[in-house]
């Protein structure tokens, strides 16, 4: 049996599998109960058992369901049967387990989808978070809390694994929100200092506002595939080889945000036959009069700004580096390779929305480049570890969001994956430098740890080299991999686009190995700091260093996916791998794609040449030369030097984060607050209580002291109003009767 | 038919009353008697609720477990009782509360311990009354009276500023509901030629529902000025009586601006007092909404559309803002129920099978949450004796399991996905988004879920995590066994409710589809399914004996939950 067929034969068939999906999930959740409810009573070694012991066997369900996914009986790969009609999507395994909620026309169902994406992803979240779950285990040896860290760890991987794993915008959004609710108890773990509680109450607000925008992207989603079933006819289904009452019993069956019945409409759309084009206006409902295209556009970009939270992009990226007050495995797993990639899953996911809209996707990559440039400026000047790698992450997945605008998904899913390695490894390396020099975080306290911490420097050099972009690693390919897509492909009617961010790209990936370069060299170079807490460091026991080595590993050996390996084909591995996914957005052999077909990007399919290759690295070390020269030789020289005045300023700035954070509090905080303070007072408070209703009870009270006077108890006045009353009555009566 | 096909919701309105007499019966001098009588017979109550609850089967009949007898017939009353998918699913909510009120109270409560319990389950036979009587004024009376014992539990038994807390509440309610017996009194006589009037809902629905459709004719064509008889009395008089029950409504709901009763008495009330405000009696105005003032009146109701809706987005959006000026805990959670319930308003105005669904699960989610919330709370303020966020700080530390239930009572009050309130917000605004109201309130409604996010987390902040910062709060005691179980039904419901609402929601979609049908006859351009509209109930039995209907081949004569299929003949 050749390699290739050992590839194709899953250990456990795919039809088996498929009724056990539910328990990738369902392990860390158990772990989670189990870990929170007993874990006081179970004490430590025990619950480090079930906490590791749960992510590691999912992993092993992951390997075998990613294994499965690849899976060809004679030669036919398994698939899923589309319910609304179209082709079915291959490589892919599908549970579903029933409705979750249904009313009126709207259904959800728990249905989890496996297929190369998200296989890809599950491998991450569980590989590396048993990795992170392991080393956590020796870095939180001294935390009483350490029972509800490993529930909360739990908790995220489960949740993550949710996100990936639903097969509908809602059940995503569970998980969207249920790493968000993770990253909030995991962030303020240490609850008993305020800044961090704020900290995470900080995260979950501004992900909340992210959220906002991807509810109501998510409605105007059900809206569009409302007012679509209403409009188009069999013609416009014809050629995904489905007709509206199809499609229509899909829906009954399966919900409006299934991602299936989505791409089934998106390959609709552009075609040129039917009743429903991109331009066609909508011809009833809530949005009648405005046309698909427009409205997708609108989703999409609210869609953006979901992403933007989860992923800390602009403009909602200010909680990211505010989340480095957790412990730093969470960092580790939840802000650098999991959770805060969720915004580039998200659009790789929806890739067959997104390539319909070119002025979503210039919107998406234009957004990555700024943040990405606008962090690797503020990186520049942070002095903690955490904060650099914090930045650091910001910039990087603002790489990935320019990859998955300008078209490159399989890119930025790769991107993804390696820096899913070797940020882990970072932030992990960090962490064995926190955990042996008694929590130091300032690089400038540092120093020389070369000698003393081995392990850790020599992993954290690899990470750094990869990070940065060096030649054989990882993160050079994934990296150049965007940005030769950047350049090449054209967005239509915004082509200028392409040419700009490739150059912004290249400016990013100086600053990347520049900012890099600082925080290794200060870190593990030269001499210890005098100001350090402890006098000599030690090396971090095995569990700790295990992590980093494998992670190290991976770092390097993940560049092979952005081989040409194949015999077949002259894509890349990953980009060949990925294909079933996102053929329907960008096409494949034989399948046009959507976006041929509704002509909104020009896709490149050519491999980076050596000249861009060259020139790619060329910045990168000059980059690097530059922090060397600087930090190794100009600084220590001009020490007690006072610096120029406009130096320290753009210090300052940097070191400041431009004042981003300044710049919310005084525009929305506290304008906020200050309306919720005055409309108390005066509107409630002042107008309705005191003015209304405590008015109409003071007016009821005078009234009635006021005719008080009128009892007064005389029988003559009685009698005489009385009197006066009858001749009043009368007189009316006669003069009604005249 | 047996027994209980007749008289079990009238067994389970009474058995507190009946227990209630059994209190009476006991020596104030033993308050553990009193408590654990008056537990007993929430506990029986709850039984006999669940019973009642899972025998509706939702695709029969449209209301359940009917029972009617003559009941001063010169007036053209009688006693009418019976329950839809909505009022069973009320129902379900007061019975499951009615047990855990009384344990919540165990130590809360030291003084008047008697008349206490008394109070609380007179206050249950009103409640579960209101939401299953089919006649207007039989409503109307259990609708008043349920007044009476919140007052006594707010005047009596509230904190320092009870006595003006509990007369504004009075106060308050009272005005609304005067007006709204003109309007049930004006009902009465428009509900047939004379002699053959009634209070019955279904007479005065049904003899309304012709007159209805004709002025929505009318006002789509714009030809109301020709016409004539009932059409043209409701034309007239439509919206006067429509105001009248919206404003009753309004007011318990609370929709803003009337809504400032409610953290006054909030405040004040003890921990079983607002557990059953916010649980079920402000339900009784969205539930009357849904029954009476929008059914009855679709007409004006679409007329003044607009404005309840906008009404609800400004409920939403302004009890949120509130939230963030305040310093009282109390009084935060109050104001945060008038944004959820501002949510429940707009998705019954939205007039989408969504969105009116999610109203409905939203009523039972702000039962479960916030009253959950107001439970931790009271277990907090026997502890400290105080309500201001800046006296607490830090008390995770000493209170870890208090501090977990609180944070998973949180995310399902802010509707994280998987804890029940996301179901009921997110079809809230989904339906809002369908429905033919504008974008824009969906938009604003939706800022809700920021806002609540900042409000409620902000409250766990200050008084949750940090360092503790009060001496007094040191050797604060975490949960007692009694406690946690009392505060676990919630947890569990939140859990249960998020992930499995499908059987909650399907015995709400009979009452939400006909609702949509109801509320729909004044929308112009609406398709109306009109085997929806009518409303069919028991005829009143001829003889005067309080026995079953004697008809054996009426509809609910074959037990509903053996043949589910048997629908209308």
């Amino acid at each position: 049996m050749d390699f290739q067929s050992l590839l194709k034969t899953a250990p456990i068939h795919p039809d088996v599998l498929q009724q056990s999906l539910w328990m990738i999930i369902a392990l860390p959740l158990l772990g989670a109960f189990v870990c929170g409810v007993f874990g006081r009573m179970m004490g430590r070694a025990n619950v480090h058992l079930v906490a590791c012991s749960a992510v590691a066997g999912s992993f092993i369900l992951s390997v075998l369901a990613f294994w499965a996914t690849s899976h060809a009986d004679a030669g036919v790969p398994t698939s899923v049967a589309n319910a609304f009609g179209g082709a079915p999507s291959r490589y892919a395994l599908w549970q579903d387990l029933g409705t979750w909620f249904s009313a009126g026309d709207f259904r959800v169902n728990f249905g989890l989808l496996v297929d190369h994406l998200s296989g890809t992803l599950l491998l991450v979240i569980t590989g590396v978070g048993f990795l992170i779950h392991l080393y956590s285990t020796s870095y939180m040896e001294h935390d009483d809390g350490y029972w509800r860290y490993f529930a909360y760890l739990n908790l995220f991987v489960a949740m993550m694994l949710t996100l990936v794993m639903g097969d509908n915008l809602v059940l995503l959004f569970v998980g969207w929100e249920g790493v968000g609710m993770a990253s909030y108890l995991l962030i303020g773990f240490w609850y008993t200092d305020a800044a961090k509680a704020w900290a995470g109450r900080k995260a979950f607000i501004t992900n909340r506002i992210g959220d906002f925008g991807f509810l109501i992207a998510s409605f105007l989603v059900v809206l569009l595939v409302g007012a679509f079933v209403k409009q188009a006819n069999d013609a416009d289904l014809q050629p995904v080889a489905s007709t509206s009452a199809r499609y229509s019993a899909g829906l009954e069956q399966r919900g409006p945000l299934t991602f299936q019945g989505l791409e089934t409409m998106a390959r609709a759309l552009p075609d040129a036959s039917g009743a429903v084009k991109l331009d066609t206006p909508i011809s009833s409902g809530p949005l009648e009069g405005r046309t698909y295209g427009g409205v997708l556009t609108v989703a999409l970009l609210l869609f953006l700004l979901g992403a933007a939270g989860k992923s800390a992009q602009l403009p909602l990226y200010v909680w990211l580096p505010d989340a480095m007050a957790g412990p730093t495995p969470v960092s580790a797993l939840i802000h650098a390779a999991t959770m805060v990639t969720a915004g580039v899953y998200l659009f790789c996911r929806m890739s067959f929305l997104l390539v319909m809209s070119p002025t979503a996707m210039a919107t998406v990559a234009i957004i990555g480049a700024a943040t990405s440039l606008l962090a690797a400026l503020i990186a520049f000047a942070q002095d903690d570890i955490k904060k650099v790698l914090a930045y650091s992450t910001v910039s990087q997945l603002g790489i990935m969001f320019m990859g998955v605008g300008m078209g490159i998904f399989w890119a930025a899913t790769l991107h993804l994956v390696t820096h899913a390695f070797f940020k882990a490894c970072l932030f992990l390396g960090a962490g064995s430098v926190m955990h042996g020099n008694g929590d130091e975080t300032d690089i400038k306290k540092l120093g020389g740890l070369r000698k003393e911490m081995p392990w850790t420097w020599v992993t954290f050099l690899i990470a750094t080299l990869a990070i940065t972009g060096i030649v054989p690693l990882s993160g050079f390919f994934s990296k150049d991999a965007i940005y030769h897509g950047v350049h090449h492909n054209h967005l239509h009617g915004l082509e200028w686009v392409s040419g700009f961010l490739y150059y912004v790209g290249l400016v990013i990936a100086a600053c990347t190995a520049f900012y890099m370069s600082r925080l290794y060299l200060l870190t593990f170079e030269g001499q210890r700091s005098p100001k350090a807490k402890v006098a000599h460091a030690h090396e971090s026991a095995w569990p700790m260093t295990l992590p980093l080595v494998i992670l190290a590993v991976l770092s390097v050996a993940a560049s092979v996916y952005a081989f040409p390996l194949l015999a077949n084909s002259k894509q890349a591995l990953m980009e060949n791998f990925l294909s079933p996914v996102f053929s329907a957005a960008v096409g494949s052999r034989g399948d046009a794609g959507i976006a041929k077909a509704a002509g909104t990007v020009a896709l490149d399919t050519s491999l980076p040449s050596l000249g861009s290759y060259a020139m790619a690295w060329a910045t990168v070390v000059a980059g690097g030369l530059l922090a060397a020269f600087l930090y190794m030789r100009f600084f220590p020289a001009q020490a007690g030097v006072p610096a120029p005045g406009f130096a320290r300023l753009i210090r300052r700035t940097a070191q400041n984060k431009f004042y981003v954070d300044e710049l919310y509090e005084f525009l929305i905080i506290r304008p906020v607050k200050f309306l919720s303070f005055v409309l108390f007072r005066v509107v409630d408070a002042f107008l309705i209580d005191t003015v209304v209703v405590r008015g109409t009870a003071w007016v009821t009270a005078r009234v009635g002291s006021a005719l008080r006077y009128v009892q007064t108890g005389d029988t003559q006045a009685y009698a005489a109003v009385m009197a006066l009353a009858l001749l009043g009555g009368v007189l009316y009566a006669i003069l009604k009767v005249l | 038919m047996g027994f209980f096909d007749t008289h079990l919701l009238n067994l389970v309105i009474f058995l507190p009353l009946v227990f209630a007499a059994l209190v009476l019966l006991l020596p104030g001098s033993e308050p553990g008697q009193l408590r654990t009588v008056t537990l007993l017979g929430m506990l029986v109550d709850l039984v006999f609720g669940v019973w009642a609850y899972a025998r509706y089967v939702p695709g029969g009949p449209e209301f359940q477990l009917e029972y009617r007898v003559p009941w001063f017939t010169e007036f053209g009353l009688s006693y009418h009782l019976g329950m839809d998918g909505l009022a069973a699913s009320l129902l379900l909510l007061t019975v499951f509360l009615g047990p855990l009120v009384v344990m919540a109270s165990t130590t809360y409560i030291t003084h008047r311990v008697k008349e206490f319990h008394l109070a609380l389950l007179v206050l249950q036979t009103t409640m579960l009354g209101a939401l299953v009587s089919l006649d207007v004024l039989l409503f109307y009376i259990f609708f008043e009276a349920m007044l009476i014992p919140m007052y006594l539990l707010v005047g009596v038994w509230g904190s320092e500023d009870r006595q003006m807390a509990a007369v504004k509440f009075f106060l308050y309610t009272l005005v609304g509901s005067l007006l709204m017996l003109v309007a049930i009194v004006a009902l009465y006589f428009l509900s047939g030629p004379s002699g053959g009037r009634s209070f019955d809902y279904a007479s005065i629905y049904n003899a309304l529902l012709g007159a209805n459709q004709e002025l929505a004719r009318c006002t789509a064509a714009g030809t109301c000025d020709q016409l004539g008889g009932l059409a043209r009395t409701l034309h007239t008089w439509g919206p006067v009586m429509f105001a009248a029950f919206a404003l009753a409504f309004a007011i318990k709901v609370p929709m803003w601006p009337v809504h400032t009763w409610l953290p006054d008495a909030h405040v004040q009330a003890p921990v079983a007092g607002s557990m059953i405000l916010a649980g079920v009696m402000l339900k009784m105005g969205t539930f009357g909404f849904w029954r009476f003032a929008i059914p009855l009146f679709p007409v004006a109701t679409q007329q003044a559309r607009p404005v309840l809706a906008a009404l609800s987005v400004v409920g939403i959006v302004y009890g949120a803002l509130m939230c963030l000026a305040q310093r009282d805990i109390k009084k935060l959670i109050a104001y945060s129920s008038v944004s959820h319930l501002g949510y429940c308003m707009l998705g019954m105005l939205a007039l989408t099978a969504e969105g009116a669904t999610g109203s409905a699960y939203q009523m039972l989610n702000h039962g479960v949450s916030t009253g959950a919330l107001f439970l931790l709370f009271g277990f907090l303020y026997e502890r400290r004796h105080t309500r201001l966020m800046a006296d607490y700080g830090g008390i995770a530390k000493v209170m870890p399991v208090f501090t977990a239930s609180f944070v998973i009572i949180t995310f399902s009050s802010v509707a994280v996905p998987g804890t029940n309130g996301f179901v009921g917000e997110f079809l809230v605004l989904l339906g809002t988004f369908k429905s033919n109201l504008s974008l824009v309130f969906g938009v604003l409604a939706a800022t809700g879920v920021i806002l609540g996010a900042a409000y409620m987390l902000w409250m766990v902040q200050k008084v949750f995590f940090g360092s503790l910062t009060h001496r007094e709060n040191q050797f604060l005691q975490d949960l007692n066994l009694r406690e946690f179980s009392t505060v676990a039904p919630f947890l569990a419901l939140v859990l249960v409710m998020g992930l499995q609402p499908q059987p909650f929601l399907d015995r709400l979609a009979p009452s939400t589809d006909r609702f949509i049908a109801r509320a729909s006859v004044g929308t112009p351009g609406a398709t109306v399914d009109e085997s929806k509209l009518p409303i069919e109930v028991q005829p009143l039995p001829t003889e005067q004996t309080a026995a079953a209907p004697t008809l054996p081949s009426h509809p609910l004569a074959a037990a509903p939950a053996l043949v589910p299929s048997t629908n209308r003949p």
